[in-house]
């Protein structure tokens, strides 16, 4: 691999152990049941479908780049171009193997939707949804390296800037919004039930999605000690992502207010859990947004350190609304009586979640250095 | 034996520290393979087939219910139930007041290892309330289920097959009645509790009421009906018209659980009659005229 420093393979040591520690933590799950987890018969959704939920809205990072490119003509973007499709697929394949590790009988779930399959299940349908996204962006990922090899012809830059279009409804209509409709039909569930679901669920996949891919221009230039993307390329990534940023804000707050003007007893509830008892994910939702909003509002805050600092906070309010929305969303208790529902993580399954992280930073991380990412400009002179 | 040298000493420590803290690794290679290719042994076996022009259903007495929970460990006994899943499939909510559930026994998780606790009359200012699963007639539990493992026959039962079940607990979330439970560790029973006619579940799947099929289709009651002392269950037959269930669920005091949700459970449960609630009730004069109409 060249360009391969030092620090980096510390970083990979690094990761490598995490990964390992949560295999590890996986594997006892495997032999002794999922125990270990937080989760119990009235939460029986724990941080692995909060994660689901987290990297499949980030992987819309992938679609919104490819959009703006492809569609709006903006060629500023194009040194984004191949890493957000990489960010996207990786991300959707994290997704899958959220799943995969919250399954029970993991091996079995292999086999759907093959062999075992019921079509009026929404998650059939969702992750069979999955392996097409994934599909469509492998193909646009192969014809975008060989225009940047230069290997292309006419037909091939055709074919990946319709991919690259296509994308974008198939992402948000079937990915995105039937991911939150998963919460979105259960009818026992009076945080899940609203047809704002699938609407709040793709806004704030655009919102954390745009967030990494600006993550991830800012960390590269950092690394590389270059700029990825001119200011003005920031100053304009900035601006779109504030107008997402309240657009999530508007659709959090009416959800909210709209909970807790009905007052039904479920709903009170909910809210009562949400604001008293999990306080630190509300405010970090809600709080997070808003300050994001407030930073990207500045000048200043459209600079590459301002952007690193908002698209993190981002990250973060984001994570703690997929929590909320999850496992939060199943503590009202479902008859009277049962007294108060608690869900917290227990270690294994937090090194589990970790591990997996870890996997999806490791894969970026050696791909990106494998993979072509922009087109090599001769430097004058030479 | 040969004897190490550090180096040779280090290897194999080396080697054999990891592989011992690895849990079972060549168990999860066959569970593995077998969850891939599937088991040989179908548990459908050992469900009968389903009674045609039959719907069974349950009414449940709450004026007869003394909240002694013999219901629900006669339950966990015929359904092997075990003692790793609490609560078991049944559970008994106190009520203090006509008003509102104030909350359900301690410790339920206890009933399988000895601790049984069970009252014999009917404490004062108390009632009782026993649910389960409902075997609804439109259940949320069969429509979310993406393997289809979780089905409804046409005698009325909601079932569970054990070998396609893949664990992932969206059938569990979608329940609005928490009758579902999942194996969160691997089943531990006592032999003696074991109940052949049951299939042992594995850990990863869920589990719940089953109407114990494997009786009711051959002809015989629930177990938790033989159960009830004071008679509050019945089970039967609601398509036939005269059977006892049938002529119950007339009465005016039926309800079923979280109707608003429309998905027509098949448990009737009757209300307490409560003289007391109904003493400031006085029937009122007949209407003399509707909206400027008389009558």
């Amino acid at each position: 691999m060249k360009n391969a420093g030092r620090s980096f393979y510390i970083f990979i040591i690094i990761l490598l152990a995490i990964i390992g520690w949560g295999g590890f933590n996986w594997l006892r799950f495997l032999t002794h049941g999922s125990g270990l987890t937080g989760s119990s018969d009235v939460v029986p959704w724990g941080i692995y479908i909060s994660g689901l939920a987290y990297f499949i809205g980030v992987s819309a990072g992938a679609t919104i780049i490819g959009l703006l490119i492809h569609a709006f003509g903006r060629e500023d973007y194009a040194p984004m171009g191949i890493r957000a499709i990489l960010l996207g697929l990786l991300c959707i394949f994290g997704a899958t193997q959220f799943v995969l590790v919250d399954l029970g009988v993991p091996f079995r779930g292999l086999k759907v939707p093959l062999i075992l399959h019921n079509l009026t299940s929404l998650f059939l349908i969702s992750s069979s949804s999955y392996y097409g996204f994934m599909a469509i962006l492998s193909a646009e990922l192969y014809f975008t390296v060989k225009i940047t090899r230069g290997k292309a012809n006419e037909r091939d830059e055709k074919i990946a800037k319709w991919l690259g279009i296509l994308a974008v409804p198939y992402a948000l209509w079937v990915v995105h919004a039937f991911t939150g409709s998963i919460f979105g039909v259960v009818k026992a569930r009076e945080m899940w039930n609203t047809p704002m679901l699938p609407v709040h669920f793709v806004i704030s996949a655009i919102a954390s999605g745009f967030a990494m891919v600006i993550l991830v221009a800012v960390i590269t230039s950092k690394i590389e000690k270059r700029e990825l993307l001119t200011s003005e390329t920031f100053d304009h990534m900035g601006k779109l992502l504030a107008f997402f940023v309240i657009a999530t804000l508007f659709l959090d707050f009416f959800d909210y207010f709209i909970l807790r003007y009905s007052g039904t007893k479920e709903a009170m509830e909910t809210w009562h859990i949400l604001t008293r008892r999990y306080t630190i994910l509300f405010v970090m939702n809600i709080g997070g947004l808003t300050l994001a909003f407030f930073i990207l509002l500045f000048k200043r805050g459209r600079t590459p350190n301002g952007l690193l600092i908002a698209a993190s906070i981002i990250q973060l309010a984001i994570i703690a609304y997929r929590i909320d929305l999850v496992s939060v969303g199943q503590l009202a208790p479902l008859y009277p009586g049962m007294g108060e529902l608690y869900y917290y993580p227990t270690l294994p399954e937090v090194s589990v979640a970790l591990g997996l992280v870890a996997l999806i930073i490791l894969l970026y991380t050696v791909l990106s250095k494998i993979i072509p990412m922009e087109e090599i400009v001769p430097e004058p002179g030479v | 034996m040969k004897k190490l040298n550090r180096r040779e000493f280090v290897k194999l420590a080396v080697v054999a520290v990891p592989g011992s803290l690895m849990p079972q690794p060549l168990k999860v290679f066959n569970d593995a393979v077998n969850q891939i290719l599937g088991t040989k042994q179908k548990s459908n076996k050992y469900v009968p087939k389903p009674i045609t022009n039959a719907g069974f259903g349950m009414v449940i007495d709450l004026g007869k219910c003394i909240g002694c929970r013999r219901c629900a460990y006669a339950c966990k006994l015929e359904n092997s139930v075990p003692d790793t899943i609490s609560p078991p499939y049944i559970m008994v909510f106190e009520t203090g007041s006509a008003t509102g559930v104030t909350g359900h026994f301690p410790s339920p998780e206890r009933l399988g290892k000895g601790t049984t606790m069970f009252y014999t009359k009917l404490r004062k200012n108390k009632w009782y309330m026993p649910v389960q699963c409902n075997h609804c007639d439109k259940p949320p539990c069969v429509q979310v289920c993406p393997t289809g493992a979780s089905y409804k026959d046409p005698d009325g039962l909601v079932l569970i097959d054990y070998e396609k079940c893949i664990g992932c607990r969206y059938c569990m979330t979608a329940c609005p009645y928490n009758a579902r439970r999942f194996n969160w560790w691997e089943p531990e029973i006592h032999h003696d509790q074991m109940n052949p006619l049951v299939p042992m579940r594995r850990h990863g799947v869920v589990e719940k009421c089953t109407f114990c099929v494997h009786r009711t289709r051959k002809g015989k009651t629930t177990r938790c009906v033989e159960a009830c002392p004071n008679k509050a269950r019945t089970f039967g037959n609601f398509d036939d018209l005269d059977s006892k269930v049938s002529k119950l669920v007339e009465s005016e005091r039926n309800f079923r659980l979280k109707e608003g949700l429309n998905t027509e459970p098949r448990i009737w449960y009757l209300t307490k009659p409560k003289e007391k609630i109904m003493r400031w009730y006085r029937p009122l004069p007949p209407p003399k005229n509707i909206r400027g109409v008389k009558l």
